[in-house]
């Protein structure tokens, strides 16, 4: 984290560590099954079962990969309440920073999906009247989601202004 | 419309109580409105078919005349059944715009009410699609707040919609206004302005169609078209590429109506209400620009444009973005001017973003190593700021500026790519809401991104406070019982508004009194209406030709201050102006000037130079040019800061204006101060238009020169809201000239730098006055 992205005199908040497995489990998962299928079909039908196998390297050579990846992806996600406004960072290789005063704040969401809700997860999102403001926080636990999503509203409230 | 029955008491509440409701009379859309949408129907069967004849290259080249026949009796079913439907939703469309409610009823089967509170009002726009001009009919269109459905109403006769317009506006504003005080008002068949708009820029026919001509868009496609031509003949092609021009022609054909034919006539101009975009050559639609709704302000020019210097200019509103279909002939439009040239763009930006230079924003370039990524343009980025707003700069093949007021900024973004982070470069993003402003400061300097993007917080927050400081001024003027209470004392109602300025509301109590009702809440410290009443007083027994007024009774009541004046004779000059022929308006103008020169008869009670109301009046002064110093002192103190930025060269005006002053030998008499239109009456006595009274006598009446008044009763005259005052205004100088000779004319010139300082401090609540101000300074 260079300091082009250091939050300002505070230090990030970061997701919680079930984002990172509930991230690794689907990668780990999809792309087996997604390749199986074609190696399974390619293999009964016409016997070339070395194309199989090529394709379930390829299948593990991803999924190694997208350990560490998804290991990087998530160290990168960080976010800070500030008294003005709240900062949100993520990225690897492309990476951003967005500041969204709480007077923008036109809405706030929590979601959870059904996965997300096994590994005990919630999604907190901002919207403000610019649709660029892409100011989403995943991988927080519920508890976490409901206090961020209370403060910011109360503070969305104090510090609205209109357009 | 017929006068529903006012509820006196409740006419100012947001709805009515249930129980009471009174029985109201409806009313339905023209009742040519079923024809007109059966017409339109038509004519786009018309045009379908004239595209289907059109030879496309195919097989089936020609519609045989057997085929017309079935397609004939398809089509006349078509136009009947839509007149049908037309008919069924008019007769099932009822609506009422009345003092107390906007409320509109449709639906046959399934029936709908839809009531919208005034104040929810976001705009009011007027479409004409060809057929209803024919019958001199429009469509009035309503939207009311973001994500509300569009309210139409189709069609009215064009000068009710005019009407109702000027009406819902008002009201839109939270004044208190009456539908009956909107007669007809009477709009140009061509450019849809009334009497009260003033046009700003008008686009000239031949710089749109030049313009459209070296249009990025226009070049593109029909060099394509050429080569696409050529090779094909080259090569004896030709029938082949004849269904390759076929989708090149259909776009050619969008982008004329889009582009020419929607925007002919293209007129932005300053209406009471805000600005006013007019436009089109045979759709012809008119609309409000909402001024505290611009998001942001795009400049863009072309390549192909520059030798002209030529600038388009859009403009981002809440709620407003529907800009990805390009702004089509009937839908609300972001363009604020197609083709413009740079002091119409000034003049358009200063009204959009009052007391905000365009070119004293000092804009600094990015870091040389940019060139590694945006290798194709990385010499034209730039970005820049200063206390009002941000602004980005890019593009070569066609220049962007995005402007972005602090007070809009939504979020703040830093956006890094991997081949920028090698080269420590950033990009940040200020985020505006749905529309063609996109204010990104591309390639910065790491350090410099960082920087730029905190502080652009910092500064929206000041923004935004600043914002919210103003709002509270505005909610200061709710009506309370108090007050209905206090108009009920007087025998009157709101219903009696005459008329109301930034100072006071006028009520009429009979025929011979009004009461004043002033804004400001009540100082009992404050001498002001004391002193007003005893110079008036003092003038009982003068006759100067003209009515003074008089005021009756000074009082307070529940915090505000009121005043009982004795009533003027005849009719206010400033709306008989709007609507008076040129040659009656001249000869009213010229009694005008006569009344203002006799204004200096009446006697004033402080000999010698003097301040006669205002805190600390009565104030003598030893010399005109020190009196004129202390009525500087104040605004100017206020202004200063914004004058040094909006006028560069301002301490040598003001400089100038002192060694002029000096020069000044005259004997001191009454100085009304702020003689205009607005604050005289007029009276028609045998068949001549007379001035018969001039009023509101206020802290800006002085004992000085009395040449002042002729200037304030020439240049004042500029700001009135009827087309081209500033030729009546010219004349009326001419005339003032004539009578007082060759040195008025200096005096003029001196006293409007006087009085562009005077009023200097209106940049904080009136732009229009402020603009005016600047005019003047920098002439």
């Amino acid at each position: 984290m260079d300091e082009l992205f250091a939050p300002p005199a505070y230090d990030w908040q970061r997701l919680s560590p079930a984002y990172r497995s509930l991230r690794r489990l689907t990668s780990v998962l999809t792309a087996p099954i997604l390749l199986s299928i074609p190696a399974v079909i390619v293999g009964v039908l016409t016997g070339n079962w070395w194309i199989s196998t090529l394709l379930w390297a390829i299948a593990a050579a991803i999924v190694i990969t997208r350990w560490f990846v998804v290991d990087r992806n998530w160290r990168s996600w960080g976010y800070v309440e500030r008294d003005d406004d709240l900062y949100i960072t993520h990225g690897v290789l492309f990476r951003s920073l967005v500041a969204v005063p709480y007077g923008r704040m036109q809405l706030v969401e929590v979601g959870s999906g059904p996965l997300e809700r096994a590994f005990g997860l919630a999604t907190v999102s901002l919207k403000t009247a610019s649709p660029e403001t892409n100011a989403t926080i995943p991988g927080l636990r519920p508890e976490e989601a409901a206090r961020l999503r209370d403060r910011l509203t109360e503070l969305g409230e104090s510090q609205a202004s209109g357009l | 419309m017929s006068q529903p029955p006012v509820q006196h008491s409740t006419a100012t509440e947001p709805t009515p109580p249930r129980t009471a409701k009174p029985v109201k009379q409806t009313e339905r859309p023209h009742p040519l409105t079923p024809f007109i949408r059966g017409w339109i129907v038509l004519l786009a069967i018309l045009i379908g078919a004239a595209r289907e004849l059109v030879p496309d290259g195919s097989s089936e080249d020609n519609i045989s005349v057997s085929d017309l026949s079935w397609i004939l009796p398809l089509a006349a079913f078509a136009v009947v059944l839509a007149g049908i439907a037309g008919f069924i939703s008019w007769r099932f469309t009822r609506f009422v715009i009345d003092d107390e409610e906007l409320r509109v009823e449709t639906g046959a089967v399934f029936k709908s009410s839809k009531k919208v509170p005034f104040e929810r009002l976001q705009s009011v726009d007027i479409i004409q699609p060809l057929a209803a001009r024919l019958f001199g009919l429009a469509e009035l269109r309503l939207e009311a707040g973001a994500g509300d459905s569009t309210i139409k109403l189709r069609y009215l006769r064009q000068t009710k919609a005019a009407s109702l317009r000027e009406y819902l506006l008002t009201r839109a504003h939270g004044e208190q206004a009456r539908v009956a005080d909107h007669g007809d008002v009477r709009a140009s068949v061509f450019t849809d302005l009334t009497a009260a708009d003033r046009p700003l820029v008008q686009v000239r026919p031949d710089r749109l169609i030049v313009s459209f001509l070296l249009s990025t868009e226009w070049l593109v496609s029909s060099v394509l078209a050429l080569v696409l031509l050529a090779t094909t003949v080259y090569f004896d092609l030709a029938a082949l590429a004849l269904t390759a021009l076929i989708p090149l022609v259909i776009s050619a054909v969008s982008m004329i109506s889009r582009r020419l034919i929607a925007m002919f006539n293209f007129t932005l101009a300053e209406s009471p209400r805000g600005l006013r975009v007019t436009r089109g050559l045979t759709n012809l639609t008119s609309q409000s620009v909402p001024i505290d709704r611009i998001q942001g302000v795009k400049i863009s020019q072309p390549l192909p444009w520059r030798p002209f210097g030529w600038y388009r200019v859009d403009v981002d509103i809440v709620g407003y973005a529907h800009s990805d279909s390009e702004n089509n002939e009937s839908t609300a439009t972001s363009v604020l001017l197609p083709v413009a040239d740079v002091d119409q763009v000034e003049l358009a930006v200063g009204r959009v973003l009052p007391g905000f230079d365009l070119d004293g924003i000092g804009l600094n370039r990015v870091p040389s190593r940019a060139r590694w990524i945006r290798w194709f343009d990385f010499w034209t980025l730039r970005y820049g700021w200063n206390d009002r707003a941000i602004t980005t700069e890019e593009g070569w093949l066609s220049h962007e500026r995005n402007i972005v007021p602090h007070a809009k900024t939504q979020s703040v973004r830093i956006e890094q790519g991997p081949l920028q982070r090698r080269l420590r470069l950033a990009d940040v993003h200020i985020d505006t809401p749905k529309g063609p402003v996109r204010a990104v400061a591309h390639q910065l300097d790491v350090r410099v991104a960082r920087e730029l993007a905190l502080t652009q917080l910092d500064r929206a927050r000041a923004a935004r406070r600043a914002d919210r400081e103003r709002i509270p001024v505005s909610q200061a003027r709710v009506r309370t019982d108090e007050e209905t209470e206090l108009l009920a004392t007087f025998g009157t109602s709101r219903d009696q508004l005459l008329g109301s300025g930034g100072e006071s509301e006028v009520f009429a109590i009979d025929e011979q009194r009004v009461l004043r009702l002033y804004r400001r809440p009540y100082d009992p410290s404050d001498q002001t209406g004391e002193q007003i009443r005893r110079l008036l007083d003092s003038w009982e027994d003068t006759n100067i030709g003209l009515d003074v007024p008089k005021i009756v009774q000074v009082g307070e009541h529940a915090g505000r201050c009121y005043t009982v004046d004795r009533r003027f004779s005849g009719r206010c000059l400033s709306p008989w102006l709007a609507q008076a022929q040129t040659g009656d308006r001249r000869q009213a103008l010229s009694s005008y000037l006569d009344a203002t020169l006799r204004l200096r008869d009446l006697p004033s009670p402080i000999p010698g130079f003097a301040r006669l109301i205002g805190p600390q009046a009565p104030q003598q002064f030893s010399s005109l040019g020190e009196l004129l110093n202390n009525m500087l002192d104040g605004p100017v103190r206020i202004s200063r800061a914004q004058l040094e930025r909006d006028l560069p060269n301002v301490a040598h005006t003001w400089s100038r204006l002192h060694a002029d002053l000096a020069d000044r030998v005259v004997s001191p008499a009454l100085v009304h101060g702020d003689v205009c239109p607005a604050n005289t009456y007029i009276d028609s006595r045998s068949g001549r238009w007379v001035v018969s009274g001039i009023g509101d006598f206020s802290p800006h009446t002085v004992s000085g020169d009395p040449t002042m008044d002729i200037a304030g009763a020439v240049i004042f005259l500029e700001l009135e809201p009827y087309p081209d005052p500033a030729a009546d205004a010219v004349w009326l100088e001419a005339l003032a000239v004539q009578q007082g000779g060759n040195d008025v004319r200096h005096w003029i010139e001196v006293y409007r730098r006087f009085y562009g300082f005077y009023f200097s401090d209106s940049f904080r609540f009136d732009p229009v006055l402020y603009a005016w101000c600047l005019r003047q300074l920098r002439r």
